[in-house]
């Protein structure tokens, strides 16, 4: 989510929570007897406001799960989750007492470290790529639609390439005609003219299709650009250019085409690539953010057992 | 020149020569009866025996005493001495065809279909099928509107037997001359084109037409199954009568007799066709059997979960409650289907799938057999013959007022509350009007003087501003037009043109403020939504002219009165929106995280209720309209025939298998799980605040906005850029 | 010329409608990893809690004394429903610790011994108790004591309304008797055993833990009476100075003071009057049995005995009257002057008897509340601290720092402000050691650490 001036209640809101957080911690620390700990009133009134926007933060998840749910908006939830989530970890190290504790405490508390980081992580990866990947991925499409895409991609090219090689061929035809005409009418100068024309057009097709399942082909099979020539911008321009020169001008618009579906596979590739990144962090922060309210929920029932 | 005022009285016989023959007539006889009765053939374009002659061709030319007089029109005289055969008579004879075929085309459609062009008969056997004179043929143009007879106006050799043929033999008095010199032809009522005139089409016309200028349109690529019906058979039935016989022989391919034994289907709802149904005897049942459930509604399920769901997800109030909803279900027949039954019954003498025969849209019901019957299944030329007829039409409007009338009044929500008595006096008074595709219905500016219902076909609701028309709306059958004038007493404030073959029940404007007078609730309910459109109206034109950039039009966004957009710089990619849709709508979407891309926005594949919704036109049942807040919306009774899809410029509209259980056809009684295919759009959740993929985004990157407002900024700062 | 179009309808149309219901590699790991992980978790908690008991819930390491049986919760938890309380009661501390009560008897409540020692913090000092244990009381004083008290109410911190030490307060002097110029002490050539001297503070003072001769002490020393040794007893430590006592830091000097008679070379011992009487008769019996010419010998006219009144000295006619006038004339000088050059003598109520020594009283703690370590300050000079000693010629005047030049160092929260520390713990103590009791150990080395090395 973009952090912008729509943030602007949520972050006065959470500095004046966390000032107040801090304003009562400070006398609180200093005045408890031996410090600030979890099993104190106060210890304790940190560690269920902390845990409480811990599991509003998790809820978020499941608020996800069912979008139609009326109950509140998303975009609400998603600002309570940034700035509680973000709350929450200096709130328990008030209700820590900037302890780490014993091992499952520990252990919750770097967890939680983990999941705070990889969530600041996250929201600045989801502050800042959205923009660059609109940038610089015109032809983005759905991240899960992308095989599917790149299957048509290909069915495209390939039908692009066999209409441009049947017209060439269909040129052969043609002009076959026309150089028996020619022969009969201007002579056999007129004929090779024409012939060495057609020459030339017959190789034009094999090349377009050569060139088609040499590289077109592989590259549109396979996701990821890193083999094929063709995953690099400036050598696939390259090899189009020199594409264009051996082909007659009347398939250029084709050769055009079939460039316009290379760039579009690549920058498919690129938009996988940016989409793992993108939504990678998520592997760590989700899964850990459950071990958290876990590992939470147990470190509260044993420390409150009695 | 009649000769029925001589009829009474014996007539003088008189003696005269032709071509050396002495021969004795009735006084009064023309030169060219006179020979034909002596076995004589003097050749002719313009003059058939059966019509009074006017001699404007010419080629009965013949040599009368010392002058060339034409037989056609010249009495014969006692003594007279005719010839007309000589070489001289030949070539003036052959000179005027060579002057005719200078201004025909050659070969004209008759020519071109049956070799039977008289005129050009005539040059080859003259042989100046090439004449001498420079072929000028001036653009005189060519009027197609009729469905049965295309009219080519440049074959016309002004002959005049088609109007004869209308007006002496068929008192039709549709078609008369028209213009002067080059430009002079036959013009049907007030030069209208033909298909939109009160043409009968009965044919006489064109069977009298000696050239390619009014030739049957025969309705190719559909073959017929069923027994052929002889047109004697056809002449016979009164819908028929008056029609002309050779040209229902003409169109005998067109029309043919099936027999249905009862309970056996006879067509499918969504199913493509181009016929339509007279019933000539036996009953037939005309029903819905997709279900009838709104497509985005859910089952609430029994479990925990889906209560607690349901109790989450509240569903306060279905909004389109809100209008008094249609109780009725338009359809391609005379009828209307109940909305809580959708069922009816009809009988001999009426007609179904008129719009489906006429404008080739789906099928909107299902009609099954009730008792054996048989029926007539007709091409749309042999059906407009049959709806021009004046004998059809009589009995088609009587049918309606007596039938549909009640339910088509009762079906337009604000005059729901209409008393029996007041639609019994309405029914001497409405009048059922057709008008052809691109016709005017009423137009800009006129003096309003009746109120519209839609009974067929599409009516396109346009505003003249300047810089081009603005599509207001598309009026299918249940739409009403007209009101604003009439309430306010002021000139029509929009043209309504048919946008294919429309009929409207015309209200006069005196019934009009009758009805108002009478029921004061109709006429606050007509008067607030009148001036809620004509509010929208306005505020759409003031969006409209706020507008300056041109690109921002390309990708039609101008026409979308509501966009998905979402912003790319927040959007994550992370598909809630989707899924929001899709938990929204029984787990399908309608919504595509795909499409163009305007500024850093991408406008979603999703509804945009379009200023113009093209998807409306073509509608067979009427599923798909517009909520009066202008919001386009697929009902329940879609019968999936995809034509919404297909006419969506933009891929919002989807069509969507949904399982749904069915009679079994086989086992009357059983339900069986089949699949139907249902269009789904965007509904903007109708049921919440707000639509639920905007609801659901946790990014604030969904918007559903007015692109003209919403794009205000951007776009005067575009174009203040591109000036600069 | 580029012939491809992209528009909405064709884009859409690429699209697999149910795209979202299926599965995809992302979203399918992403479950797996929500499902797995947690359960890696659990796992991992059930094991440990089978592996070392309840320690995996234990809320931080133990402080280094009680590490020892950081694997018996037992020793400190009771354990109640088969799992461990999370509070210790006294009663578990007080089976190895006995911890007698405060030192002010009106204290209101006795706080548990958890509320003020935390454990499982790491390897703190136990002892080191937060300021807030004293303050919750100190801090307002008069309603947490049961009738008045003579203590400030409000003492909120060594930095906050801690008042100055009670020995500095006005009207407050030096009760020592023994009459002590440090002045003088420390002037140059002062006259020491050998020759002249330059004394220091540590000539006479010095830690009572540290071993080696004082160096103006004299060996030929008889021991003194206990009752002589009037100082406070302290415990061998370097924490406080040793007590000054005239054999160990006087009498290399002073010795010559309690000469008597330049006949002798010898001087009376440093001890009660009638010890000395009884030294100098047995003295000058010695001297009249050895010297039978005594009683000729002039009667030691040289020697001035103070006085305003010099009357001529009796004439001595045997044994006995020689001795007493000897002795006699021994007393009026040790008594008139070598006694009382320190020693505040008080003259009997009558003239016969033998004057008493006022008691030295020297105070060796200054500061009876607090404790004070001065080998921890043994890199400061003394007199950055005792200022005004060098130049003290008054013995009543008290020499201990006040509470400011405690301050320059000790503040609260020391280390945090690169200061010493200034805690309450620092100086005070809660429980009145002096009464503690024995405590009888309960445990075996079995109980503590288990048998084995698993510790099962």
């Amino acid at each position: 989510m973009r952090i912008d001036h729509t943030h602007r209640k949520w972050f006065i809101g959470s500095v004046i929570a966390l000032a107040v957080a801090l304003v009562v911690y400070i006398p609180y620390s200093r005045s408890s007897p031996q410090g600030a700990t979890g099993g104190s009133v106060l210890g304790l009134t940190y560690g269920s406001l902390g845990s409480a926007f811990m599991l509003f933060a998790g809820l978020l998840g499941l608020r996800k799960k069912f979008p139609i749910w009326r109950v509140g908006r998303a975009q609400a939830w998603m600002r309570g989750h940034l700035w509680l989530g973000f709350l929450a970890f200096p709130i328990i190290l008030f209700h820590a007492g900037f302890h780490f504790g014993g091992a499952l405490t520990s252990t919750l508390m770097w967890l939680f470290l983990v999941v705070f980081v990889s969530g600041i992580f996250g929201a600045a990866l989801q502050h800042y790529m959205p923009r660059i990947a609109t940038e610089q991925i015109p032809m983005e499409t759905i991240y899960e639609q992308i095989d599917r895409v790149r299957g048509q991609l290909l069915e495209e090219a390939a039908k692009l390439v066999e209409e441009a090689a049947s017209s060439l061929a269909g040129n052969v035809e043609t002009a076959t005609e026309l150089q028996r005409a020619a022969s009969a009418s201007a002579g056999t100068m007129g004929g090779l003219t024409v012939a060495s024309g057609l020459q030339m057009d017959e190789e034009a097709a094999v090349e377009l299709r050569g060139f088609f399942t040499r590289e077109i082909q592989p590259f549109l099979e396979h996701a990821g650009s890193r083999g094929p020539a063709l995953g690099d911008r400036n050598r696939a321009q390259g090899m189009f250019r020199q594409l264009r020169v051996l082909l007659p001008a009347n398939v250029h618009s084709t050769v055009d085409d079939l460039e316009n579906v290379c760039e579009e596979k690549r920058q498919l590739d690129q938009q996988s690539r940016y989409h793992k990144v993108l939504h990678g962090w998520l592997l760590v922060h989700i899964p850990l953010s459950y071990v958290v309210l876990l590992l939470g929920a147990v470190h509260a029932v044993f420390a409150l057992r009695y | 020149m009649s000769p029925d005022g001589t009829a009474g009285k014996p007539v003088p016989q008189i003696q005269l020569t032709i071509d050396g023959v002495a021969v004795s007539v009735p006084q009064g006889t023309t030169i060219f009866d006179a020979a034909r009765l002596n076995g004589i053939p003097i050749p002719t374009l313009c003059h058939q025996q059966n019509e009074n002659p006017v001699g404007v061709c010419r080629v009965c030319v013949v040599e009368a005493g010392p002058k060339f007089a034409a037989s056609c029109i010249r009495q014969a005289e006692p003594g007279m001495v005719v010839k007309t055969n000589t070489d001289q008579v030949q070539g003036v004879r052959r000179t005027l065809v060579e002057l005719l075929m200078s201004d025909h085309p050659s070969p004209c459609a008759r020519q071109q279909h049956s070799g039977d062009c008289e005129l050009e008969r005539m040059a080859e056997q003259a042989g100046v099928q090439h004449p001498r004179f420079p072929q000028k043929v001036t653009p005189r143009g060519k009027d197609e509107s009729s469905i049965a007879i295309a009219v080519d106006h440049e074959a016309c050799i002004l002959c005049e037997r088609c109007i004869r043929g209308c007006d002496d033999i068929r008192h039709n008095w549709v078609l008369a001359r028209r213009g002067k010199g080059y430009q002079a032809g036959i013009a049907f009522d007030n030069n209208l084109p033909m298909g939109s005139s009160s043409c009968v089409s009965c044919g006489e016309c064109m069977v009298s037409c000696p050239t390619g200028a009014l030739t049957n349109r025969a309705v190719v690529g559909t073959k017929l199954t069923g027994q052929a019906v002889a047109p004697e058979a056809l002449l016979g039935l009164p819908i028929f009568k008056n029609v002309s016989g050779t040209f229902l022989e003409l169109n005998s391919h067109a029309v043919v007799e099936r027999r249905f034994r009862a309970g056996e289907i006879i067509c499918r709802e969504g199913d493509f066709g181009a016929t339509a149904f007279y019933i000539v005897e036996g009953k037939v049942d005309v029903y819905l059997s997709s279900p009838i459930a709104h497509v985005k509604t859910q089952d609430s399920g029994q479990g925990f979960l889906s209560k607690l769901k349901s109790l989450l997800a509240p569903r306060a109030h279905d909004r389109r409650h809100e209008e008094v909803d249609r109780p009725y279900i338009p359809i391609d027949a005379s009828v209307d289907l109940p909305y809580d039954n959708p069922i009816a019954e009809l009988g001999p003498g009426e007609l179904f799938g008129e719009m489906t025969c006429m404008s080739y849209y789906p099928r909107s019901a299902t009609v099954r057999a009730k008792t054996d019957c048989t029926m007539l299944e007709m091409l749309r030329n042999v059906l407009d013959i049959m709806q021009r007829n004046k004998t059809f039409r009589e009995q088609l409007e009587r049918t309606y007022k007596k039938r549909a009338l009640d339910s088509h009044l009762r079906s337009v929500p604000v005059l729901a509350s209409l008393t029996p008595e007041f639609i019994d006096h309405l029914r001497e008074r409405v009048e059922l009007v057709r008008f052809n595709p691109g016709q005017v219905i009423c137009r800009q500016g006129e003096p309003g003087d009746s109120f519209y219902l839609v009974r067929l076909g599409f009516v396109k609701v346009s505003e003249h501003r300047p810089g081009g028309d603005m599509v207001l709306a598309y009026l299918a059958r249940g739409g009403y037009f007209g009101e604003i004038a009439l309430l306010g007493g002021i000139a029509r404030i929009a043209t309504c043109t048919a946008l294919d073959h429309v009929e409207v029940v015309r209200i006069p404007g005196e019934d009009f403020q009758l009805m108002l007078d009478k029921f004061p609730a109709i006429r606050q309910k007509l008067e607030a939504a009148a001036a809620e459109r004509i509010a929208a109206n306005r505020q759409r034109a003031v969006q409209v002219a706020n507008v300056p950039v041109e690109q921002f039009l390309n990708q039609g966004l101008m026409e979308a009165q509501s966009l998905l957009i979402l912003d790319l710089e927040r959007c994550t990619r992370c598909d809630q929106c989707v899924r929001a849709c899709a938990d929204a709508h029984d787990g399908v979407s309608r919504l595509i995280r795909e499409g163009l891309r305007f500024d850093k926005y991408l406008v979603a594949t999703s509804c945009r209720q379009c200023r113009d919704p093209l998807c409306m036109v073509g509608c067979p049942v009427g599923s798909i309209r517009r909520r009066n807040s202008l919001e386009v919306i697929i009902e329940d009774w879609c019968i999936g025939c995809g034509q919404c899809a297909n006419n969506c410029p933009y891929g919002n509209i989807n069509m969507h298998p949904f399982p749904v259980e069915q009679d079994d056809p086989s086992y009357p009684g059983r339900r069986i799980a089949s699949v139907k295919v249902k269009a789904t759009s965007c509904d903007l959740c109708l049921d919440h605040e707000e639509p639920s993929c905007v609801y659901a985004c946790p990014h604030d990157a969904a918007h559903r906005v007015n692109p003209p407002e919403f794009f205000a900024g951007l776009l005067k700062q575009r174009s203040s850029g591109m000036k600069g | 010329m580029l012939r491809r179009t992209r528009t909405t309808k064709t884009l859409a149309k690429r699209m697999d409608l149910q795209y979202f219901s299926k599965p995809h590699p992302f979203r399918r790991w992403r479950l797996w990893l929500s499902v797995a992980v947690p359960v890696v978790a659990l796992v991992w908690i059930v094991f440990s809690q089978r592996a070392t008991g309840e320690k995996v819930y234990s809320s931080g390491p133990l402080a280094s004394s009680h590490a020892v049986f950081g694997k018996k919760c037992e020793v400190c938890h009771e354990s109640k429903l088969g799992f461990f309380s999370k509070q210790v009661s006294d009663k578990k501390c007080l089976a190895c610790h006995d911890a007698p009560a405060h030192h002010e008897e009106k204290a209101s409540f006795t706080p548990q011994c958890g509320a003020c020692h935390v454990e499982h913090k790491g390897s703190l000092r136990l002892a080191a108790t937060l300021d807030a244990g004293c303050t919750q009381c100190h801090a307002a004083l008069g309603a947490h004591s049961r009738g008045a008290t003579q203590f400030v109410k409000d003492i909120n911190g060594f930095d906050d309304h801690h008042p100055e030490f009670a020995a500095l307060r006005p009207g407050v002097s030096d009760p020592g008797k023994v009459k002590l110029n440090h002045y003088k002490h420390l002037v140059p050539n002062l006259a020491g055993p050998h020759g002249p001297v330059q004394l220091d503070c540590h000539d006479c003072h010095r830690p009572a833990g540290m071993e080696g001769a004082w160096p103006y002490a004299s060996a030929q020393l008889k021991t003194v009476s206990a009752e002589m040794d009037n100082t406070v007893k302290s415990a061998p430590s370097r924490a406080y100075m040793a007590p000054i006592r005239y054999p160990e830091q006087c009498e290399g000097c002073h010795v010559k003071d309690l000469q008597f008679d330049k006949r002798f070379d010898e001087a009376v011992p440093h001890d009660r009057p009638d010890i000395v009487q009884a030294f100098l008769y047995r003295k000058y019996n010695e001297y009249f049995s050895t010297h039978p010419n005594a009683l000729s010998e002039p009667i030691a006219p040289e020697r001035m005995v103070p006085g305003k009144f010099n009357p001529p000295p009796p004439v001595p006619h045997n044994r006995q009257e020689w001795i007493a006038l000897q002795v006699e004339l021994s007393d009026r000088i040790l008594w008139g002057k070598g006694c009382k050059l320190c020693h505040t003598m008080i003259p009997a109520d009558d003239p016969q008897q033998l004057p008493t020594v006022a008691k030295s009283n020297i105070p060796v703690r200054w500061l009876p509340h607090a404790e004070f370590d001065h080998d921890a300050h043994r890199l400061l000079k003394c007199d950055s601290c005792h200022a005004k000693s060098r130049n003290s010629q008054d013995t009543a005047e008290v020499l201990v720092p006040g509470i400011k030049s405690c301050r320059a160092c000790h503040q609260e929260r020391g280390p945090q402000r690169d200061a010493a520390n200034g805690q309450c713990s620092e100086c005070h103590q809660y429980h009145d050691w002096s009464k503690e009791k024995p405590v009888k150990g309960m445990y075996s080395i079995t109980q503590l650490r288990g048998r084995g090395k698993s510790g099962f």
